[in-house]
């Protein structure tokens, strides 16, 4: 272990007083590295066991089947992980968001790293939605203008990456631009729209700066993994495929 | 009594090889008190270690160990307080599946003395944080959190006064600023103060009214900022009467604690232990009633 010793004097004259009061003479720092070569508390171990089994148990417990691999990278500019993502978190906000306000959710978007692991094809346990969502992140609904809206295309075509977009929104880039419908209609400059999204994302996160000052923002005091351990419980299997919703009609020519 | 002014004579670091056995004979006159502080931070409910497969952290952290090793340093130096710096909660399914209730019995069956509370405390709500209070059998501090129009009104002090060996020892805590951080719902009235205010109100009160030896801070504001935003360093040299600064929210591992100076050049040391219960930070203070060898000096070590 590395020390070093930095030595100070004390100016005789200040230090005159006949005080009987302990006096701080020396101070040591060190840190010790918390690894294998100490044994465990057999009291303390004892005591996170139960704990620990409960823990795991419900971790392997199985919530739901999916009769495919699902990746987050499987797809251009989608993916059916984040198809899947993107589509369970609409349907559970909207639940939610519609007995609140009477509204609809227009569409989902959230973000590409913000899917942390895949699934495997086979059984989906607690443990799967914790690796995919390990953030406590809640969904929020913001509402945006049109302008806003345009700037988020105009982030998707930019980035050019498949960020999770629920089926509401259908965008193909062309030749000639950009196609964008919501909720099969185009792009209304008059009216605004109801985005679902996550409060990590709607501060700012990943840059997507259209999210900060909505018109409106509604906490829906739903975390994102809650919203996919509810979903995952609620469907015996997955269905998901990748039906274009974000598209490149220029790379796919090329 | 006049303070002490220290000036450092050498910058050139000598090299200890020796450990704690050769000082401490050093020091065993019956004049001599020795008090040692430990401390953890941002342990965010890792009780297990990490598992062998792990890339960052292999078989590294646990609470198990860190008992076997905090047991050991009491019966070393029974003087020995065991502080945390906030952010017990919230990063294993432990949390999610017990809400801390486990993290609190764990640091009680430790025998922590005083935490302070961090931003992830509140991730359950400041109902969830109330809730555990049961299971903590050890006090939490916290200055400039203003709590008096919530649940945690009258369970959370600003500064607990510790004697051992007879050294008076003033922990006082200190929160981060939880708008922007923290959803509103969660801290709910929480109201929170200038924790540089506080600071100096409270190493005040420490020092001169209740005539602590030593003057710890407990703080969850980070180590350092680009920014302006108030850190422990800064902190650290804008106020006078804190030994010790014991910090977390940041995460930082530091090679070995920073020294210094306060507002008044003296020597303030700043530590943080990274994160997760990986390291056991250990500061040692040596007190002497004989003035001829407290005229020597005061040396830091670390």
């Amino acid at each position: 272990m590395k020390k070093f010793i930095i030595s100070f004097i004390i100016f005789s004259a200040l230090f005159s007083c006949k005080s009987q009061l302990p006096q701080l003479v020396k101070i040591e720092g060190k840190q010790t590295t918390v690894n294998e070569t100490i044994a465990s508390n057999k009291t303390i171990e004892n005591t996170i066991k139960p704990y620990r089994e409960k823990v795991e148990k419900e971790m392997s417990t199985v919530i739901s089947y999916t009769p495919i691999n699902l990746y987050r990278n499987d797809g251009n500019l989608e993916s059916s992980l984040g198809n899947l993502m993107a589509d369970l978190s609409y349907e559970r906000a909207n639940l939610v968001f519609n007995s609140r306000t009477g509204k609809n959710i227009d569409f989902a978007m959230f973000n590409y790293g913000g899917i942390r692991a895949g699934i495997s094809k086979g059984n989906i346990t607690n443990e799967s939605a914790f690796n995919l969502m390990p953030f406590e992140n809640s969904l929020v609904v913001v509402e945006l203008t049109s302008e806003k809206i345009m700037e988020l295309v105009n982030y998707l075509i930019s980035e050019n990456v498949a960020h999770p977009l629920s089926k509401q929104f259908n965008l193909t880039v062309t030749e000639k631009g950009s196609d964008l419908k919501i909720n099969n209609a185009a792009l209304d400059t008059s009216k605004t729209y109801f985005v679902l999204t996550s409060d990590y994302l709607q501060t700012g996160g990943d840059n997507m700066n259209f999210f900060k000052d909505p018109v409106n923002i509604y906490l829906l005091d739903y975390k994102v993994r809650n919203a996919i351990i509810d979903y995952f419980k609620a469907t015996d299997t997955i269905k998901v495929s990748l039906d274009g919703r974000f598209r490149n009609e220029k790379t796919l020519k090329n | 009594m006049k303070r002490r002014n220290f000036i450092q004579k050498s910058t050139a670091a000598t090299a200890f090889l020796t450990l704690g056995g050769l000082s401490l004979q050093s020091f065993a006159s019956k004049n001599t008190k020795h008090i040692t502080i430990l401390h953890t931070n941002d342990v965010h409910s890792h009780i297990d270690p990490f598992p062998i497969t792990d890339s960052r952290y292999p078989n590294m952290g646990g609470v198990a160990r860190r008992a076997t090793l905090v047991e050991a340093i009491r019966k070393e130096n029974p003087n020995t307080l065991l502080l945390d710096a906030g952010d017990i909660f919230q990063g294993t399914p432990y949390f999610n599946f017990y809400g801390g209730e486990l993290e609190f019995k764990l640091m009680s069956m430790l025998k922590y003395d005083a935490a302070t509370i961090g931003n992830h405390d509140f991730d359950n709500g400041i109902d969830g944080l109330f809730a555990q209070l049961p299971h903590a059998q050890f006090d939490f501090l916290s200055a400039n959190y203003d709590f008096k129009n919530t649940v945690l009104n009258s369970h959370v002090k600003p500064y607990k006064i510790f004697v051992k060996d007879g050294i008076k020892i003033g922990v006082f805590g200190l929160g981060i600023e939880l708008e922007g951080l923290v959803d509103p719902k969660m801290y709910k009235e929480t109201i929170y103060l200038n924790p540089l205010e506080i600071a100096q109100d409270m190493s005040r009160i420490l020092k001169e009214e209740e005539k602590c030896d030593l003057v710890i801070c407990l703080s969850h504001l980070g180590y350092r900022y680009k920014d302006e935003k108030i850190s422990d360093l800064e902190l650290a040299s804008k106020t006078k009467n804190i030994d010790l600064i014991i910090g977390g929210h940041t995460h930082t591992f530091l090679p070995k604690p920073t020294v210094t100076k306060n507002i008044i050049d003296e020597n303030v040391l700043v530590n943080q232990v990274g994160c997760f219960g990986l390291n056991l930070g250990r500061i040692d203070f040596y007190f002497d009633n004989d003035k001829n060898l407290a005229s020597k000096g005061k040396s830091i070590i670390v």
